[in-house]
């Protein structure tokens, strides 16, 4: 299959750096995006909050071009990786570990819908 | 500390007339206690199924389970815009009609025989049918629950004949509420649990108390709702209502995100504690719903939360930034299955829906903190150790919420409880 430089790079012009965490972070739904976080070990969850972090508010205004309900793909997986980073934020911010202290895991709990788009 | 600053608090349990004794365990416990609420209490009251947002448009329908009487629920928004309710069940061999969870359709087909109903219920179509004996489909319809409708919120009674009407049930509760706005009514996510291992009572009481929040919940939300002039999160208000009850929380002025939340910092450009549950994160007063003289009745400056708890399992929240509700469904004695219905607003802008998903991953991890709580909690009330609990005036809801459900489990007839 033929592909240009351009449509191989899965992330905007800019945001390059980010491309080896779009497999795990870049999740569809708020549940996937949920259940990945919670499966990674704490050192995976802070080497994305670390990069996501300083690039959210760069991210914000990349994808504040595009309406909400369609971004094109590559800005689709930013966008993504932007929500994934609320999702880190709640074990580094919050539990300083992955999970809530002492919850079960699986924990049987789902959002069943998130905020859309991105959500379900 | 100024006087300006100081904050009334109320006491609550004596106030509306509660007593002040320990709480017997076994009704938490007891499968022979679970048989009777079921019977008493779930085949007796009027059940909160949702809201009619649920069924948009004319044709509309929602299928659901009251699993604790065995019950298959379809709710129908007719073309006259009609919402009824009917046993989700085939007249020809009882099978499960319709399988969707929602959808639109103005009649359903049963997948066995195709048998076919209108969405009033009435059998419209049988094949082959010159092969069945004396049939008459005016006798086939489905068989029809009662259902009715207040604020927007859809209930069903599982009596053939309700001996009490809605509004009797809701009683003052409906008064108070009357005009009670629900802004956001027509979106939601949702977080939900299938089958938690806990008895539904403990499970709801865990949303119904402020005591615990800043303890068990301080990674999450424990500096939103306490502050030094109020440690422990003690209610603003509290009110029974008929089988129904109403609290009010403390939410705490001065919380700002901590320096090192710097994510909740992107997010929230302007946080405020009322919000921080709301979910219109840019409002302060999502629909109003700040003026309504149910909502906050005290009407104290750092309320967080307005708990409007329906008779048996429905939780309405109030806060100044929107709201949302959480149902809880027994599934066994010591199982339930819950669901939260958060209302938001359609993101506007990416710098919003990032803030919807902050908020919903907080909400999400709220939750799973109260669900190892909980689970622990039952197996701790089922190890006999204890014989009964103790609850403080800030647990006033879960007082009057097990003592409510003593008296129905009692009484002969709702109409004898609702005196």
């Amino acid at each position: 299959m033929q592909q240009t430089t351009q449509s191989d790079a899965l992330l905007p012009p800019g945001f390059g750096e980010l491309e080896g965490f779009v497999a795990y972070w870049a999740g569809e739904t708020n549940d996937i995006r949920w259940d990945r976080r919670s499966r990674a070990a704490m050192a995976e969850i802070r080497r994305f909050y670390d990069a996501m972090l300083p690039r959210g508010e760069d991210a914000m205004k990349y994808l504040e071009k595009f309406p909400l309900a369609e971004m094109p793909d590559d800005a689709t997986r930013l966008f993504r990786l932007l929500l994934s980073l609320a999702h880190a934020s709640m074990a580094v911010e919050m539990h300083r570990q992955p999970r809530a202290k002492f919850s079960p895991f699986p924990h049987g709990m789902h959002i069943g819908r998130g905020p859309w788009p991105q959500g379900s | 500390m100024n006087d300006a600053l100081k904050i009334e608090l109320p006491q609550i349990t004596k106030a509306n007339g509660l007593g002040t004794g320990p709480i017997p365990i076994e009704p938490y416990i007891s499968p022979e206690w679970y048989e009777r609420e079921k019977k008493q209490i779930f085949g007796r009251a009027w059940l909160c199924m949702g809201r009619v947002e649920q069924l948009p448009e004319a044709n509309s329908f929602i299928t659901t389970e009251v699993e604790v009487c065995g019950v298959l629920v379809l709710i129908t928004r007719n073309k006259a815009d009609k919402i009824s309710a009917f046993h989700n069940v085939c007249s020809h061999r009882s099978n499960m009609l319709v399988l969707e969870p929602a959808g639109t359709a103005s009649k359903f087909a049963c997948r066995y025989h195709n048998w076919s109903y209108r969405n009033d219920g009435s059998c419209l179509g049988v094949p082959d049918r010159e092969n069945f004996f004396d049939l008459d489909l005016k006798e086939r319809g489905l068989t029809p629950i009662a259902c009715d409708v207040w604020e927007g919120w859809i209930f069903i009674n599982l009596q053939p004949e309700p001996e009490v009407s809605l509004k009797e049930f809701l009683g003052s509760f409906g008064e108070a509420f009357r005009d009670a706005p629900f802004p956001a009514a027509e979106q939601f996510f949702t977080i939900d649990v299938g089958n938690m291992r806990a008895n539904w009572k403990v499970t709801i009481d865990a949303f119904a108390e402020p005591y615990h929040v800043p303890v068990l919940h301080t990674a999450t939300v424990g500096a939103t709702f306490a502050n030094k002039l109020n440690p422990f999160s003690r209610p603003l208000s509290g009110n029974a209502r008929g089988s129904h009850r109403t609290l009010t929380t403390f939410g705490n002025p001065d919380y700002t995100p901590p320096e090192d939340a710097l994510v909740e910092r992107l997010a929230y450009g302007n946080v405020d504690t009322g919000n921080v549950l709301g979910s219109d994160v840019n409002s302060l007063d999502a629909g109003g719903l700040q003026n309504h003289p149910a909502i906050n009745p005290n009407r104290a400056p750092s309320w967080a939360t307005e708990i409007a708890w329906m008779f048996p399992n429905f939780i309405i929240f109030f806060s100044p930034g929107g709201f949302f509700s959480i149902e809880f469904w027994p599934t066994s004695v010591n199982t339930t299955r819950w669901m939260a219905k958060v209302h938001i607003p359609v993101a506007q802008d990416v710098r919003q829906r990032f803030q919807q998903e902050h908020h919903n991953c907080r909400m999400g991890e709220i939750f799973l903190e109260d669900v190892s709580n909980l689970e622990c909690q039952q197996k701790a009330m089922e190890s006999g150790a204890k014989k009964e609990i103790i609850l403080q005036d800030s647990e006033f809801l879960l007082r009057h919420s097990i003592e409510t459900v003593m008296k129905w489990v009692e009484a002969a007839t709702v109409r004898e409880v609702l005196k």
